[in-house]
């Protein structure tokens, strides 16, 4: 399983309006799903974020849950403008989020999968200092492509 | 209680069960999140909160099916129930407004907007 390939360039926005960590996450999981499945969505991520902060530390949080509203995994990336505070375990502010939603069926894992696959990524994101290198959705998920890549020759 | 707050109490009660349940695997613990003890028992509060808000009837059924199966509501995709695979009378192939079950399995029914 290939994360780029799960990307879309619709669902990237580098030019998020910075805002308080909850906006953030529903302007994100609108650009997913609309009315009260949004909602349910909403709902379901904040719930996950009261048990600990998905910020991960260093500029980067992977808002995550799966739910009823969605029949397939679904992700949705947003970077914004400034740093938002999003309670991160490193306390610092976050720019960089990933958002991924699946369904509770899931054959194959694939949620848990992504998700840590997401971690590593993010995790090689900050180490190169690469958090804020594309500049357009295209270049995000080569950018993306390439860290797989590479992270997979090291294995 | 109108029939939309009841599908929605029940959705986030499943939404919270899969959560809590996601927790509890060792792939999710391998991941490394960091997980507030305390916020885990409030959520199981507000768990309990949310089977209170549902009729009595159907928090019975839900916990029912929760028990049999784990999941309680199952998801109606290309005309089957995605509970147990079986394909569902024609008059469940649509979303419907009432909370229906599946003549099959019993599940509780739910059609994802596409």
């Amino acid at each position: 399983m290939n994360l780029a390939s799960l990307l879309s360039k619709e669902r990237i926005n580098l030019e998020l309006k910075p805002n308080k960590k909850n906006k953030v996450i529903e302007d994100l999981v609108y650009s997913v799903k609309k009315g009260s499945d949004a909602e349910l969505i909403v709902s379901t991520l904040l719930k996950r974020e009261e048990l600990g902060s998905t910020g991960i530390g260093k500029g980067i949080a992977i808002p995550h849950c799966r739910s009823l509203a969605v029949s397939k995994l679904e992700i949705a990336v947003g970077r914004t403008t400034k740093p938002i505070n999003f309670n991160a375990i490193d306390k610092k502010p976050v720019s960089l989020i990933f958002l991924i939603i699946a369904p509770p069926q899931d054959p194959g894992n694939q949620y848990l999968i992504t998700l840590g696959k997401i971690v590593q990524i993010a995790k090689e994101l900050t180490k190169k200092d690469l958090l804020h290198k594309p500049e357009t959705p295209d270049e995000f998920i080569s950018l993306i492509n390439e860290i797989e890549k590479d992270l997979k020759k090291r294995k | 209680m109108s029939r939309d707050v009841t599908a929605m109490h029940l959705k986030l009660l499943f939404d919270l069960d899969t959560l809590l349940s996601d927790l509890q695997t060792p792939v999710y613990k391998k991941i490394g999140f960091k997980i507030n003890s305390q916020e885990q028992r409030a959520l199981l509060r507000t768990r309990e909160d949310l089977l209170k808000k549902l009729p009595p009837e159907m928090a019975e059924i839900y916990e029912r099916l929760r028990k049999r199966y784990t999941q309680a509501i199952a998801p109606v995709e290309n005309g089957f129930c995605f509970g147990c695979f079986q394909k569902l009378p024609t008059e469940l192939l649509t979303r419907s407004e009432e909370i229906n079950t599946c003549p099959n399995c019993g599940r509780i029914l739910y059609w994802p907007s596409s």
